[in-house]
């Protein structure tokens, strides 16, 4: 493979192709090229977007050859399809270097690049934790596995089976990196439990900076965006557009159960039950995302300019381990109350979207 | 012998049951599952691992082995899994004639 300056932008297959596939093919190539094709599309509108910026002068630096660092001190490994204790593998791309032939490698560098430049540019923030850490991401994790994950120190990402995620699609979507890299963020800051509605929380942030990563990135205002988390990434095992959607829980995918307000919530224990997923983080999330989603739609315009701040400074100024939803949503409200003012706009949609979803 | 792996959490969150039998293997592939099985030292294994770290979106198993009148079940998280543990996990998940069903969480 070609080293190309834009890795993340380059599509697999011909268009042509997939699309001739997707109409005449046997039912399971025709399913995959479809998917294929809508993760094209949303490629394409990166490409438009960044094509956009580089006009504007706003690039980030690597690709263009000037000031390598602008999306901060990162470094990619490879994991070499080993397990935990392998990390984080062999270092195959540091800041600056130009990208390689492994297009898993330069996704994850410039996802880490989209998602750091997002915080500090954004909220002010400097790296996961705020003082410019290194951003370590190693890929090849295992083989076939079906997980991006954040362990605690660092990002990683599988190679994905086909099954519930396509073979390569853990590194495609810059809202699936900055989900995972939100989660040190969380660590660094609020430290939010990993269980019931603390670990709700949790994942609810990532979602939203993962999404707002994107947002950004496509240039798209709240009313544009489409709210999903992963979009085109899945696999065959699972029908749908994506892994989640925050406009709409529930409806991104074939087992998607996630819950769009309390009506929907999973009251499910935090045992060594596999199925229980610590207490339903992935299922509750779906009702804070919602409020997220309300509220910045309410908003209107960007939706990382006035939502996006008042979630960032309700996490890292405002939450701990144990916050419930209804604490969340007293504080984000507070929040908002001190950044627009009382009676502002911004309170009072903040505000309504708790009660739209049952929270409050 | 009958081996289940359950994984569950994950980015995902979905829930993945695979299940080998030496009873629907072939022959060879059900003498390896057992030796599999042997190896992990599986009857020995506590049932609960540690408390999982830091860390987010990890995946979670349950591992269940019946093999005539004894069964037994171990709990770990991905980042606890002993090695010939997750060898038996990544085995069941490749082997021919497994059974898989996915299903979301709860």
């Amino acid at each position: 493979m070609t080293p190309t300056p834009c890795p993340q932008c380059c599509s697999i297959a011909p268009p042509d192709l997939l699309a001739a596939i997707a109409e005449r093919g046997d039912p399971a190539d025709r399913e995959a090229a479809q998917r294929t094709l809508a993760a094209s599309a949303v490629l394409r509108a990166q490409r438009e977007a960044a094509t956009r910026r580089r006009r504007e002068g706003a690039e980030d630096g690597a690709a263009l050859g000037v000031a390598a660092n602008v999306g901060g001190r990162r470094t990619v490994y490879d994991a070499g399809h080993g397990t935990e204790g392998d990390l984080p593998g062999k270092k195959v791309r540091g800041v600056g270097d130009k990208a390689v032939a492994d297009r898993a490698v330069n996704e994850a560098y410039d996802g880490a690049g989209l998602t750091y430049r997002f915080y500090k540019e954004v909220l002010g923030r400097d790296s996961i934790d705020g003082k410019g850490m290194e951003l370590v991401s190693s890929v090849h994790y295992g083989t076939d596995f079906d997980n991006a994950f954040w362990n605690g120190s660092q990002m990683v990402y599988g190679d994905g089976s086909g099954r519930i995620f396509a073979r390569g699609g853990l590194t495609k979507d810059v809202d699936v990196i900055a989900h995972e890299l939100t989660h040190g963020v969380t660590q660094m800051t609020a430290a939010l439990d990993y269980s019931k509605q603390p670990g709700a929380l949790n994942e609810s942030f990532s979602d939203v900076f993962g999404s707002l990563v994107k947002q950004r990135h496509l240039d798209q205002t709240a009313a544009e965006a489409d709210w999903l988390i992963g979009a085109g990434i899945l696999g065959s095992a699972l029908h749908g557009q994506a892994l989640r959607s925050m406009k709409a829980p529930g409806t991104a995918n074939d087992l998607d159960r996630q819950a769009g307000s309390m009506n929907g919530y999973a009251d499910l224990p935090d045992d060594d039950d596999p199925a229980h997923d610590n207490g339903g983080v992935h299922i509750n999330s779906g009702i804070p995302n919602r409020a997220f989603y309300l509220a910045a739609t309410a908003i209107g315009g960007h939706a990382w300019e006035a939502a996006g701040r008042i979630w960032y400074v309700t996490l890292t100024k405002h939450l701990d381990a144990g916050t419930d939803f209804r604490a969340a949503a007293d504080a984000t409200i507070a929040v908002a109350g001190e950044l627009f003012g009382a009676a502002s706009p911004e309170r009072q949609a903040v505000s309504g979207a708790w009660k739209e979803v049952g929270v409050l | 012998m009958k081996v289940s792996v359950v994984r569950g959490g994950g980015l995902a969150g979905v829930v993945e049951t695979t299940t080998a039998d030496s009873a629907t293997l072939a022959p060879d592939d059900a003498a390896l599952l057992r030796s599999k099985v042997d190896e992990a030292k599986f009857f020995d294994l506590p049932g609960a691992g540690p408390r999982p770290g830091a860390g987010a979106d990890r995946f979670h198993y349950a591992v269940t082995v019946e093999d005539d009148d004894r069964a037994h079940t171990v709990h770990r998280a991905e980042a606890d899994l002993p090695a010939a543990l997750g060898a038996l996990i990544a085995w069941v998940s490749s082997v021919p004639g497994r059974e898989t069903g996915l299903a979301p969480p709860g």
